[in-house]
């Protein structure tokens, strides 16, 4: 009895229907971060491509020049990233014409959330950052999830190791955790030392993350790239 | 000259052989029958005042609307055909709506007229977006606001054609108006001075007697952004002129 009951089971799965699968999407890892001083933002990421346990390149920035006073940090999957920056050079040249003036990073932040939230049932795969210096000159960090949430923070990492750089943050520059200390404000020369280290450690742990830093410097005179190694295994 | 006209003046995109565009210069004719507009830029905001024809003492004045609110930082007075004023000033009001939600900024004054001059531009296209007109619109604005330029004021007629203006006066008493603002216009006048001046010029280019129900009149500041006189506000100002 039960060894006919198993030869329809068999005989059934045999006939069962298949089901495709495609996904659009891949992780090209990648961490951005970005840092707001008094009148400073610096905004970092590693130049690391992978897929899986390949390195597609180890030249590849993961932050944007959009204008004169804002920069992009992006990563998630590349070729969404690809699109993404294309669209937002386009709409910044035509709000440039449009309205005759450099668009701020404040209007940039609200452009990018409405643009992603247009993608909210085929989104974008891209964790952004946007940081720069607002209308009134002073540091700004905008985080963004992958459908257009956003909100104005001091300082955040985004990307593959952004679960280890964050809590960091929080206790270096947010002084989380911490007892008895003075608050002091961020200087440009500490953010800068911060960022490296975090980025150090980072690329330590994160096999995502790696090979080199380039770290963007936004003041009123506009924008300053360096570039520093990391390890590349 | 007849003979050119009579030719030339059907179709709303027909040059003519001088190169002329008869029905949008109609159009600009049509605004000269409109009752008078008036606004003025200070440095301390811009003030827009117009008059309303009260045609019968059965009409509810209060119901003619010539100043509107484009949004909180802007304001437009209308001469000619109220109705394609409204259109127009839709048109502004959902550009400076759809601008702030975009760029979660205030849009310049600058940006809402253009938006509108391109609105004002689409007549007599066939394949335009529903809403073109099918002739020039007869109106022409006035719009006055504050943006991170400062104050400032601009005019718009038919033929889509905006100028930023000190001040400027539109309709039926243009010509006599916008020569005495000439003559009262200067550069350090302040916005009290403006709305006195702006009454005073109405009241002389008037047909009526001007009073507080025939007037309407409204500034953009940088303190209080838009703001329409009430009647209280209007008798002030009145009692002084």
């Amino acid at each position: 009895m039960t060894s006919v009951l198993s030869d329809i089971n068999q005989e059934e799965s045999h006939y069962a229907p298949k089901q495709a699968y495609f996904n659009p999407y891949e992780q090209n890892g990648g961490t951005v971060l970005a840092v707001a001083g008094e009148d400073f933002s610096v905004i970092a990421s590693d130049t690391r491509l992978s897929q899986g346990f390949s390195i597609h390149t180890r030249d590849l920035p993961k932050t944007y020049k959009l204008t004169s006073s804002t920069v992009l940090g992006a990563c998630g999957f590349h070729g969404d990233t690809l699109t993404l920056t294309k669209i937002l050079q386009a709409r910044l040249k035509m709000y440039e014409h449009e309205h005759n003036k450099k668009m701020s990073t404040t209007a940039v932040a609200a452009m990018l959330s409405t643009m992603l939230y247009s993608r909210r049932f085929f989104p974008f795969y891209v964790y952004n950052i946007v940081a720069g210096l607002d209308e009134e000159g002073k540091g700004c960090v905008f985080s963004f999830d992958p459908v257009g949430s956003y909100e104005r923070e001091t300082y955040r990492a985004g990307g593959s190791a952004s679960a280890m750089l964050q809590p960091l943050l929080d206790n270096q520059i947010g002084f989380k955790n911490q007892h008895g200390v003075t608050k002091t404000p961020l200087s440009q020369e500490k953010a800068i030392k911060l960022v490296k280290d975090v980025f150090i450690s980072a690329a330590e742990r994160d096999i995502y993350t790696g090979d080199a830093i380039v770290l963007n410097l936004i003041t009123k005179d506009g924008v300053k790239v360096e570039t520093f190694p990391l390890r590349r295994d | 000259m007849f003979l050119t006209r009579s030719e030339y003046d059907r179709g709303v995109n027909t040059f003519s052989p001088e190169g002329r565009l008869f029905q949008v210069e109609y159009a600009i004719e049509a605004i000269k029958l409109g009752s008078t507009a008036i606004g003025i830029q200070t440095s301390e905001g811009v003030v827009l005042a117009v008059e309303k024809r009260v045609t019968s003492p059965l009409i509810e004045a209060a119901s003619i609307e010539k100043v509107f609110e484009i949004d909180e930082h802007i304001g437009c007075a209308m001469s000619g055909l109220i109705a394609d004023s409204r259109t127009l000033i839709d048109r502004a009001r959902v550009e400076a709506q759809n601008h702030w939600f975009t760029y979660n900024e205030k849009m310049s004054v600058e940006s809402v007229t253009q938006s509108v001059s391109n609105v004002a531009l689409q007549f007599g296209d066939d394949d335009a977006d529903p809403g073109a007109m099918s002739r020039p619109f007869g109106v022409a604005l006035l719009f006055a606001g504050i943006d991170r330029k400062g104050p400032q004021l601009y005019h718009m007629d038919p033929s889509g054609t905006f100028i930023q203006y000190d001040a400027k006066a539109i309709g039926s008493g243009s010509e006599g108006a916008q020569q005495a603002l000439q003559d009262v216009y200067h550069k350090s006048m302040t916005l009290k001075e403006a709305c006195k001046s702006a009454l005073t010029i109405l009241k002389q280019v008037m047909e009526e007697k001007l009073n507080s129900t025939n007037v309407e009149m409204a500034k953009v500041t940088p303190e209080k952004f838009f703001h329409m006189f009430s009647k209280e506000e209007l008798e002030d100002v009145i009692k002084d002129i």
